[in-house]
């Protein structure tokens, strides 16, 4: 009843990420690409991403996310990659097989020879995060009031509460109030903000909107739509603390609590995660555990940067290219991980196969710390590294290792990422990367 | 409150309030529309008053879907005879109106801790094993075979695990009712209210019982915020607001006092295999803090593992809120029964309120003092389970109160529901999509809902005329996202079929806009 495709590689997911993959395996020579999409337009979330901060590692200058989107927009669309829009995949087999559906051509099957899983991530609901009271309208997430304001052109609320302090949460603080709503404040449990620095300055200082740090919101008003919210103090255990609650008046919650790797078609797939990122495990490659599947952006695990997306996008897409054209020269030793050291949450990529390239590791730390090196670590030896003033949980770190330090890697033993104290001295190690915050 | 005629969801003028009609049905939960639908068996003029914008809007749409068996009831009680009779009568209840019912079955889990902590410290050993291996399971068995509760068995401790493995390893030893089943309950009751439509009954939505008109001890008209109906018969099937309806005709004399309860609700792609068959630990009566079965952990019909309810005492009819403290206790009490069920995969929680009367059995009367007004009350759970057996009893007052006795050679017995894309082959997705583009257009990326389904919800017999009401027919921002992506599409949606703004698109209708207004609207009002 229909044909089924074969492209060499089929990505899943337009944003910059799928768009940054096909674009680099399309380069590195593969001729049949194919990018299915189930939005409207290219670009995933970055058209609503209307500030600017974008840009600043890749392009070396700060575009808004409308432009970022469409510097790799442009390049697509001089090439024959196949773009399929409004097209969303139902299904995932581990032999890469997927059925799609859209209304132009109803259901496809496309049995890609290279897949890249570029599907981005979705935001924490209020429901997994358990804030009791009504369940009125009003309550939104701030990635979705962000696009019914600067997509849809429309208003989700006047007078605001914004649980969370992530960066989604600082921009849309600002967002609502240029236009002309009240933000009454943001409310974040931990002792710390969730953004970036410069987003508490420009999107919360600067517009005189106050930052309540460790305190939570309690219960929802509103049996209709939200008409209060209880907001409470929060102990070291985060725990609300009884007696500290306040009841502010507001008509919507928006709430800025985590995004999730979107990984249901992973799971499909076979692919498997690793709990520390909630995505897929991958190696040097960016690929997955399931032969010719690899995964970038932030189906990976959740960047702040969309220049470390696009970084992490073209070494999947040149991957799948080598796979398709060259074949697999996987390294059938036994893949080395790559442990969480000292102050590290995770590392992306976990594993390593194969040594002949430059690795970027992309971790985050467990705490604030100043004056620190994080570094790549072989049993006592320190591989590579650089210097950092200060490392914040909110912003993530990338240290680069070429081949002539990977390259003893097998007979040293344990590798780990750690982030040590900075005690001074020269030696390797370059300065830090600029903040081309999203 | 008074309404406006025109809704203002749809824009269009509501259905115009009928001068008369043989029976007129207060609520438009379950039981009213069940009432409603076999009514039309005898005869079209009928007529159903929901204040809400849909049918299923209380209790309906807030439990836990469970067709019990009757086993967790009172002996001697209404509710347990009625139960008991109605679970038995269900699989003739559902047919032909293509809901989905299945019967998973119940396991009732004995442990250690089906005992008070006195009597294990009291009993020896020897005693306490007789006691929850033999004793307690046999106990159980007698008391439902008492009732009338058949295909009862006892499973020793390695069956309990076989059949559900995430049991608590401290389970000694179970009972088996098979007769347990599960049915999407809002989807039942807008396809009971879609039959009596197809039979010619009339469902209006928005519209508030305010008075019934009584006159020489009989039943003569409803009053309503839209005007008055004339007839002599009034099925009062008002949920929680059952009491004052009754006061309302002088046929009360009870009072409900609402008792909510609170669910959680898990990632069925997590949790889809999590337990097969309702489970509830056991404890021996006299141990329960609460007047409540104790709930348990259950699938839906859907497959999500849900746990809950809760119990809480609240003062108003209307509170659907779930407290820190009940989330706390739903975590805690299945902490014990499933050490190891998957917290972080919530997606969802709600909370329902139930009807009890004082003295927690069911009021199902006929009123000596006015006649004509018929008491269908303190209908809390298991409502849902007791339906088919309530309509019954209900319809022998009818009958009794001059509706004919000889069912219409013309009652039509099937009401079709939209297929559901999620469900169906790639054969039959692309038949549709070949005729209707629009079972292309995937709106509700987690559940898989077409724009073909909403646009059919819109416009189906018992029109969605909101966000909510489109959910509950479709599934539509019921999966992990929660909506985060459909919302806008689907308000849109809305908007364009209903021909009106889509800042007037509410999520449950009254005052619950999506959308406060436009971008730039409140810089414009400078």
């Amino acid at each position: 009843m229909h044909k089924v495709r074969k492209p060499d590689l089929a990505v899943i997911g337009a944003g910059p990420a799928g768009l940054g993959a096909a674009l680099a395996a399309y380069e590195a020579g593969l001729k049949d690409v194919m990018i299915i999409e189930r939005d409207v337009e290219l670009g995933g979330i970055l058209p609503q991403c209307i500030h600017d901060g974008f840009g600043s590692i890749v392009f070396k200058e700060t575009l808004t996310g409308p432009q970022y989107a469409q510097r790799f927009i442009d390049r697509v669309e001089k090439t024959d990659i196949e773009v399929k829009l409004n097209t969303m995949v139902l299904d995932l087999k581990p032999d890469r097989s997927i059925t799609a559906v859209n209304a132009r051509e109803g259901i496809l099957e496309i049995r890609p020879r290279s897949l890249v899983l570029a599907m981005g991530c979705r935001e924490r609901t209020r429901h997994q995060i358990l804030i009791p009271g009504y369940r009125p309208a009003g309550v939104i997430c701030a990635g979705a009031a962000q696009r019914d304001i600067n997509i849809e052109g429309l208003l989700p609320g006047r007078r605001v509460v914004i649980l969370g302090s992530g960066d989604i949460g600082l921009i849309m603080a600002r967002r609502f109030t240029l236009e002309g709503a009240e933000v009454e404040g943001v409310y974040e449990i931990m002792d710390h903000p969730g953004g970036l620095t410069r987003n508490v300055v420009q999107c919360l200082h600067d517009f005189d909107i106050p930052l309540h740090l460790s305190h939570t919101v309690t219960f929802i008003h509103g049996r209709k739509r939200v008409e209060a919210v209880t907001v409470s103090r929060v102990g070291e255990d985060l725990k609300p603390v009884r007696g500290t609650e306040r009841v502010v008046p507001c008509d919507t919650l928006v709430l800025s609590v985590g995004l999730i790797p979107e990984n249901e078609l992973s799971k499909k797939a076979g692919v498997a995660l690793d709990p520390a990122t909630a995505g897929p495990v991958v190696d040097e490659r960016m690929e997955t555990s399931v032969d010719g599947i690899f995964a970038c952006g932030n189906v990976m695990n959740v960047f702040d940067l969309v220049d470390y997306v696009t970084h992490t996008a073209e070494v999947a897409g040149r991957a799948a290219a080598e796979y398709v054209l060259v074949g697999r020269k996987r390294e059938r030793e036994a893949p080395l991980r790559v442990e969480p050291g000292r102050n590290v949450k995770f590392v992306v990529p976990q594993i390593l196969r194969g040594l002949d390239r430059e690795v970027s590791f992309y971790f985050r730390v467990r705490h604030p710390e100043r004056a620190v090196r994080p570094n790549l670590v072989v049993g006592e030896k320190a591989l590579a590294g650089r210097r950092a003033k200060m490392v914040r949980p909110p912003e993530m770190v990338r240290v680069k290792a070429g081949p002539e330090e990977l390259k003893s890697l097998r007979e040293r033993g344990e590798v780990r990422i750690e982030v040590m104290p900075d005690t001074g001295g020269g030696g390797e190690g370059g300065e830090e990367e600029g903040d081309g915050a999203k | 409150m008074r309404r406006e005629t025109r809704s203002p969801a749809t824009g269009r003028k509501s259905e115009e309030l009928p001068a008369s009609a043989q029976v007129v049905i207060v609520g438009g939960g379950i039981i009213g529309c069940a009432v409603a639908r076999e009514v039309t068996r005898y005869t079209p003029d009928v007529v159903v008053l929901e204040k809400e914008s849909d049918v299923a809007c209380g209790a309906s749409k807030a439990n836990n879907a469970e067709i019990h068996s009757g086993i967790g009831e009172d002996a001697g009680t209404l509710k347990q005879k009625l139960n008991v009779r109605g679970n038995y009568m269900y699989d003739d209840f559902v047919r032909g109106l293509d809901v989905d019912f299945k019967r998973q079955g119940l396991l009732i889990v004995v442990t250690p801790r089906s005992l008070p902590e006195e009597a294990l410290r009291s009993m020896g050993e020897d005693e306490l094993r007789e006691m929850l291996n033999v004793k307690i399971p046999e106990g159980i068995m007698a008391y439902g075979e008492k009732a009338g509760i058949k295909g009862l068995r006892i499973l020793a401790r390695e069956e309990v695990l076989e059949l559900e493995p995430n049991v608590t390893p401290e389970a000694v030893a179970g009972v088996f009712d098979p007769n347990y089943g599960l049915v999407c309950p809002y989807k039942l009751t807008i396809a009971l209210a879609e039959s009596a439509v197809i039979n010619g009954a009339r469902v209006l939505l928005d519209t508030e019982v305010t008075g019934i008109r009584v006159e020489e001890g009989h039943v003569r008209g409803v009053i309503t915020g839209r005007g008055e109906i004339s007839t002599k018969l009034v099925v009062n099937a008002a949920g929680v607001f059952a009491d004052e309806v009754a006061d309302m005709a002088g046929a009360g004399g009870f009072r409900i006092h609402p008792r909510k309860g609170a669910t959680l609700l898990f990632d069925r792609e997590v949790t889809s295999e999590y337990v097969h068959s309702s489970v509830a630990l056991f404890k021996l009566p006299g141990m329960k803090k609460e007047r409540s079965k104790g709930g348990g952990a259950m699938p839906t019909a859907e497959g999500n593992l849900q746990l809950g309810p809760t119990a809480v005492e609240v003062e108003d009819k209307y509170d659907t809120s779930i407290s820190a403290e009940e989330i706390e206790e739903i975590f805690e009490r299945f902490h014990y029964l499933l050490p190891e069920f998957p917290r972080e995969a919530i997606i969802s929680a709600f909370s329902g309120v139930r009807a009890p009367t004082l003295d927690e059995d069911f009021v199902i009367e006929a009123s000596e003092r006015v006649r004509g007004f018929v008491n269908v009350a303190g209908i809390q759970s298991p409502g849902l389970a007791s339906a088919p057996a309530i309509v019954e009893m209900v319809m022998g007052f009818l009958h009794e109160l001059g509706v004919p006795r000889e069912p219409r050679a013309d009652f039509n017995p099937l009401r079709p529901a939209t297929p559901r894309f999620a469900e169906l082959s790639d054969r039959e997705r692309g038949l549709l999509i070949r005729e209707d583009p629009r079972w292309g257009h995937i709106v509700c990326r987690c559940e898989y809902v077409t724009e073909a389904e909403v646009v059919r919800a819109i416009h189906s017999i018992i029109p969605a005329r909101d966000l909510d009401a489109v959910k509950r027919r479709t599934r539509v921002g019921m999966g992990r996202c929660q909506g985060g992506f459909c919302t806008h599409r689907v308000a849109a949606i809305l908007a364009r079929e209903l021909g009106v703004p889509i800042t007037s698109i509410t999520k449950s209708g009254g005052a619950s806009p999506v959308f406060v207004g436009e971008s730039k609207d409140m810089l414009m009002r400078g």
